[in-house]
């Protein structure tokens, strides 16, 4: 089965909307209800918006601005559900994770190839938090500069695909050279969007610490110019396991 | 490379949360001011939280509780940040997308084998929606039995990670089938912790419709007798890509 390679017109919409009927005034009274009722203390957890850009592994000029809205679980961890936009009609596009250094210098080798270092797009100022005051995000850009991401990407909206299709892809964090480079004019709509620009950001961050070392099985393409695919295979059915494998 | 290799017992806390220090007095601080600062729409446009169960595609015995936090774009196409919980610590753990018979049906053959049907979870009690009363739930439950869900795991913690590691697993749905039951100490945990019963609930809905016929292409296993399994591979850079 073909991996990424895959667009399907199906469900074409307008601005992105996958294909369907707009939702009813029913439906809409419901949904209210039902929120009144509810809790969503997990939701509620989401503390911060920040906007930066990423990379299909597979395809490095294959870039996006993202949007993720993060929860902080602890000083050493947090977990971002990931959008392609900051409006109301956002399309959920994948899910980060994000951990110190301390916390990635543990796991195996094998597991640290599938993540990204975040030092250069804070200090180049693509990592933004809309509408925050730079001085008050300051300890969190410095905190941020020294850890590592891992991002699956399960809607591949750039490039058309109006549903979501095929498997998740394995995203790339910008870096200053080479296929690491965002391209500009994804940066300056970006810019002109939040009135900011990026060149200023890189100035006002120079205080930001660089991380002393960045380990090297991160940003895997860097060193070993390979990247990672994804995809599904049939096997053999499964219908019992022996949890005693993993403890 | 293993797409579920086991993890080690490195970095294990209690309760499961990831290993790391308590938030420092500073971050606490920022993540009230951005809250109060930032506009949060997408998140604010959740609208439901739904709790079911899912079932590893490779390994059809692993079976979990899930939390959806449920946005509506339109009247046939949902997209859920799906967790391990309901808690304010709730690990989120995969992203899953509903969409209708009518789209669903509009898929090539080689998608359709990554989805799967949500007319027996709903018939059966398996899926609620926590604190709505079931009269109030019941006709978005009968437009959520006519849809299919395409959900991938992103941290495996029913196997003890405390990290998010390896690939992501696709997920399936329980289905009234032998080779997948939903193990009853699980309901029992879930149905406790909101004082329900999902046998009595499942008598409520015994007037929920699925799709007439469901496609055979969802609910891969079923059918073929097969599972599908996340394979990440070390492949060559792609140096361009022209759309056309």
């Amino acid at each position: 089965m073909s991996s990424t390679s895959e667009r399907n017109g199906a469900g074409a919409g307008k601005n992105g909307i996958p294909a369907g009927k707009p939702v009813s005034t029913g439906q809409q009274i419901l949904d209210k209800g039902a929120q009144m009722l509810q809790s969503f203390k997990p939701i509620n957890q989401m503390s911060q918006h920040a906007c930066t850009f990423a990379l299909y592994s597979q395809d490095m000029s294959r870039q996006i601005e993202t949007h993720h809205f993060i929860t902080r679980l602890n000083q050493d961890f947090l977990q971002a559900a990931v959008y392609d936009s900051d409006d109301s009609d956002a399309r959920l596009i994948g899910i980060e994770y994000i951990v110190s250094d301390a916390t990635f210098e543990k796991l195996p080798p094998d597991e640290q190839k599938l993540w990204h270092s975040h030092a250069y797009e804070i200090k180049s100022g693509l990592w933004i938090h809309p509408r925050m005051p730079e001085m008050i995000v300051t300890p969190e850009l410095k905190n941020l500069a020294k850890t590592y991401g891992k991002f699956w990407c399960t809607w591949q909206t750039d490039r058309g695909d109006k549903l979501p299709l095929g498997p998740p892809s394995l995203m790339m964090s910008p870096q200053a050279e080479g296929e690491g480079v965002v391209n500009h004019e994804l940066v300056t709509k970006r810019d002109e969007k939040y009135k900011m620009s990026k060149e200023d950001l890189v100035k006002s961050r120079i205080e930001i610490p660089e991380p002393e070392w960045i380990n090297p099985m991160a940003d895997y393409w860097r060193q070993h110019k390979k990247c990672f695919g994804v995809d599904v295979e049939s096997t053999k059915m499964k219908i019992e396991t022996d949890y005693s494998i993993y403890s | 490379m293993a797409s579920t290799y086991p993890t080690n017992g490195a970095n294990t806390q209690k309760n499961g949360v990831p290993p790391g220090k308590p938030m420092s007095l500073g971050t606490q601080m920022l993540d009230k001011g951005a809250q109060m600062l930032q506009s949060l729409k997408p998140i604010k446009q959740m609208s439901q939280h739904v709790c079911t169960f899912a079932i590893y595609a490779q390994d059809m015995s692993r079976q979990i509780e899930t939390h959806h936090f449920v946005t509506r774009i339109n009247q046939d196409f949902l997209q859920c940040a799906v967790y391990d919980s309901d808690d304010s610590s709730g690990r989120l753990i995969g992203v899953e997308y509903i969409v209708s018979d009518r789209i669903f049906n509009t898929l090539p053959s080689h998608e359709q084998k990554l989805w799967h049907s949500h007319a027996y979870e709903i018939q059966s009690g398996l899926l609620v929606q926590p604190r709505v009363p079931e009269a109030v739930a019941k006709p978005e439950l009968e437009n959520l039995a006519n849809t299919y869900g395409k959900f991938w795991c992103t941290w495996q913690t029913d196997r003890g990670d405390k990290l998010p590691i390896g690939a992501p697993s696709l997920m399936m749905s329980p289905q009234e089938d032998l080779r997948c039951m939903v193990k009853p100490e699980l309901v029992k945990k879930r149905d406790d912790k909101y004082n329900i019963s999902t046998a009595a609930i499942k008598g409520s809905r015994s007037d929920i419709m699925g799709p007439g016929k469901l496609n055979e292409m969802a609910d891969y296993w079923r059918g073929h007798n097969k599972c599908l399994a996340v394979e990440v591979e070390r492949t060559e850079m792609k140096k361009l890509t022209v759309f056309p």
